[in-house]
């Protein structure tokens, strides 16, 4: 009964979710996704099983693949962070109701179990299992071995839990999963070992032919794991419950130096602390920079990327990408405050010039990295400094378009998967002209004209647009007025 | 700063949030909105504001309509819920922001802010605290405190007393009829508190279905029995 309805309201919650309801293209790029992976994952098991079929004679196709469960496993237990919540943090509108406790528990950690989640490794494994059980055990070794790998992922989903429940005590429970998947590896790494590989083959095996004490073994690990899980749970639930996030900051950066800029100035600040202090704000730009350093780097130290039409996009990329990700969802934290900005006259231009800035001046970043490959005649200073001028200007400009239509508010602290993301047509638009654009521009003027001649008309066409970002932001600023109702009312239904 | 509302209808799909034919708040006036939940107190406010495109009718504040112009924001002071706050800033950041909006500068505002010492009651600020991390009432205190820092000529709180402390709602009682009386400013609130919204408001808009439909007049602070029958309070 119980399980029942927490299992209906967890599917309402999905379905009712307002950027999945309200929003049909993200919907459709969720199934379109959901679809792309399953026809992936069946590709890969068809694609193995018949390779491993022909490719290895003196061993089965199933004894090579059990091999790498172990691997598998860990795959399973990384994409659960992207979107599994922790026990912990479901049962909390359920507290009052006249439930024990400890029934409220184990119902939500059998849900997590019975969970269709734990069968999505079954696009691999059922087309694997089918075209090479079959011939030797039949039917019946398919559906067995089929059983002990979903006994496998459900026995996987309890050990995420704990580690999951004990990462949102603490960061250092971080070293839990390390150390083991880290020795795990380190065993099958060392010559003459692969311990871990020939046991899990052993087991694939021992479920293919029925043997009970492989499923009685991985039982009895699920039944440990459940029964940790259990007592781990009650004992961090008023933890979990009374949690306050970053109660205190350490230090107050007041960034003083935007002082003498007046509202713009304000709202530089004010940008630099919505990157600083906001959990999902901060990891998207965490994650941009570290792309962005990445290609910086590969492209001033490594010979990957020598050819010329390689560089120029890894080039163009390096500079557009920090911004993809953050104009690519221009407004979307301000959703969540924007009533305050709109009753204060201005303010949202003033902001929208402020974005521009800054996001100009983070340009400068990629720039002073592109300077290696410069120096070491790898790319021209010409192309690097012309590059940065057309993103910050024809870029930023269509980016900054997206301002326009955007009414889709981004919870501030949630993590990527649970802050209602998901795009809209108009934003998927935006975000491929901004990438591939400047690559078309560049390519079509490369046939034209010489390299130089390519890189002054873009580095002009950049400044024209630098020079007059006070009118094409005025612009955009009038037509977000224009569709300032519109636009509010999705703000507050994606709260 | 008066209000002048003519022939305002707002509709959320086949209902009738906000109809109001006229009706007329004068400079210096402190009223009291009082209407049981969805009676259309929060839409007309937002109505007000701009912040909610109104299906028919029109809104000034002063001189200006309210949708023409944004002068009248200059003039004007409001919180209405959590989307008007700033949350992963410090209260002090917060009224610095909003200070700067106004052209206020930080010592001005470290002046304004001494004014509401009391109301603040150690609880806000020195604390380091993000503003998303403080209770609901001292989120309700920052949010007052910052509509009244640049002192509006029009100020709309949505519910003011909600989350806050007896203490604090004693103060918070005096403190808007202190500046109403002091600086002749517009106020304009709404509350389902109806004691104090009868000590302080001296005229009273009862909103029913979107309607206005009494216009009391509260002078004499004596509009409690008709709002108690109204709302069928009992002992």
């Amino acid at each position: 009964m119980l399980l029942s309805i927490i299992r209906k309201n967890d599917k309402l919650a999905a379905k009712r979710n307002p950027s999945f309801e309200r929003n049909r293209f993200a919907k459709f790029i969720i199934y379109f996704m959901v679809a792309f992976w399953a026809a992936y994952l069946i590709f890969i098991g068809i694609t193995l099983a018949l390779g491993l079929k022909e490719g290895i004679q003196n061993m089965e196709p199933y004894h090579v693949f059990n091999q790498f469960i172990i691997y598998l496993l860990f795959a399973d237990f990384l994409l659960r962070f992207m979107g599994q919540p922790a026990t912990s943090q479901e049962i909390k509108p359920y507290l009052l109701f006249p439930i024990k406790k400890n029934k409220l528990i184990d119902t939500f950690l059998l849900q997590s179990g019975l969970s269709i989640f734990n069968l999505f490794w079954f696009f691999l494994v059922l087309p694997f299992a089918v075209i090479t059980i079959p011939e030797t055990y039949g039917f019946w070794g398919v559906i067995l071995y089929l059983f002990g790998m979903w006994l496998l992922f459900i026995m996987n989903n309890y050990w995420y839990q704990i580690c999951k429940t004990l990462l949102r005590q603490k960061t250092i429970y971080l070293l839990l999963p390390a150390a083991v998947y880290g020795s795990i590896l380190a065993v099958d790494l060392l010559p003459k070992t692969n311990y871990f590989g020939r046991f899990t083959m052993n087991l694939g095996e021992g479920f293919i032919e029925g043997n009970i004490i492989a499923f009685i073994g991985v039982i009895s690990v699920i039944l440990l794991l459940f029964i940790i899980n259990r007592y781990m749970q009650i004992y961090l639930m008023y933890k979990e419950l009374g949690k306050v996030e970053d109660s205190n900051i350490k230090r107050v950066s007041q960034f003083k130096f935007l002082d003498r800029y007046g509202e713009v100035g304000e709202f530089m600040r004010l940008e630099l602390k919505l990157c600083l202090r906001n959990k999902a704000v901060k990891h998207q730009v965490r994650m941009g920079f570290i792309i962005m350093l990445a290609f910086s780097f590969v492209l001033a130290f490594t010979d990957v990327y020598n050819g010329t039409g390689m560089s120029r996009f890894i080039c163009i990329y390096n500079y557009a990408i920090l911004s993809v990700m953050t104009l690519g969802q221009i407004m979307s934290f301000e959703g969540n405050y924007i009533d305050g900005l709109l009753c204060r006259r201005t303010s949202i231009f003033n902001l929208l010039l402020a974005k521009f800035y800054v996001n100009c001046f983070i340009l400068l970043i990629p720039f002073a990295f592109m300077m290696i490959p410069v120096y070491k005649g790898k790319i021209d200073l010409l192309m690097a400094f012309a590059y940065m001028l057309f993103t910050a200007g024809v870029v930023f400009a269509l980016l900054m378009q997206y301002a326009v239509y955007n009414k889709k508010t981004i919870a501030l602290n949630a993590t990527i998967m649970r802050s209602n993301r998901g795009s809209s047509f108009f934003q998927t638009i935006v975000i491929c002209c901004a990438l591939f654009l400047p690559i078309i521009f560049n390519s079509l003027l490369s046939s034209l004209f010489s390299d130089e001649t390519t890189y002054i008309i873009m580095l002009i066409t950049g400044a024209i647009f630098i020079l007059t970002h006070r009118i094409w932001i005025k612009n955009i600023y009038t037509r977000m007025m224009a569709r300032k109702f519109e636009n509010l009312e999705g703000f507050r239904e994606t709260r | 700063m008066d209000i002048n509302i003519k022939n305002l209808v707002k509709d959320f799909g086949s209902k009738r949030a906000v109809d109001i034919d006229r009706y007329t708040v004068k400079s210096g006036e402190m009223i009291g909105l009082v209407g049981n939940n969805g009676a259309g107190k929060t839409t007309l406010f937002r109505l007000i504001l701009d912040l909610l495109k109104r299906d028919e009718g029109d809104i000034t504040i002063g001189e200006w309509s309210v949708n023409e112009t944004e002068l009248w924001k200059n003039y004007t002071g409001t919180f209405i819920d959590d989307s008007f706050l700033i949350d992963y800033l410090t209260p002090e950041e917060f009224f610095y922001f909003v200070g700067k909006m106004y052209n206020i500068s930080k010592s001005s505002i470290d002046e304004k802010l001494e004014k509401f010492t009391r109301f603040m009651n150690d609880e806000v600020m020195d604390t380091k605290k993000l503003i998303r991390n403080f209770s609901a009432g001292n989120k309700q205190k920052i949010g007052i405190i910052a509509a009244m820092l640049h002192d509006p000529k029009l100020l709309i709180l949505d519910e003011p007393f909600n989350f806050l402390d007896p203490t604090s709602q004693s103060v918070i009682k005096h403190m808007l009829k202190d500046y109403n009386e002091k600086t002749g400013a517009t106020i304009i609130i709404s509350s389902h508190n109806l004691n104090h919204t009868v000590d302080i408001c001296k005229r009273i808009a009862l909103l029913e279905h979107g309607k206005i439909i009494r216009d009391i007049d509260n002078s004499d602070y004596s509009a409690g029995k008709e709002l108690e029958d109204y709302f069928e309070v009992k002992e």
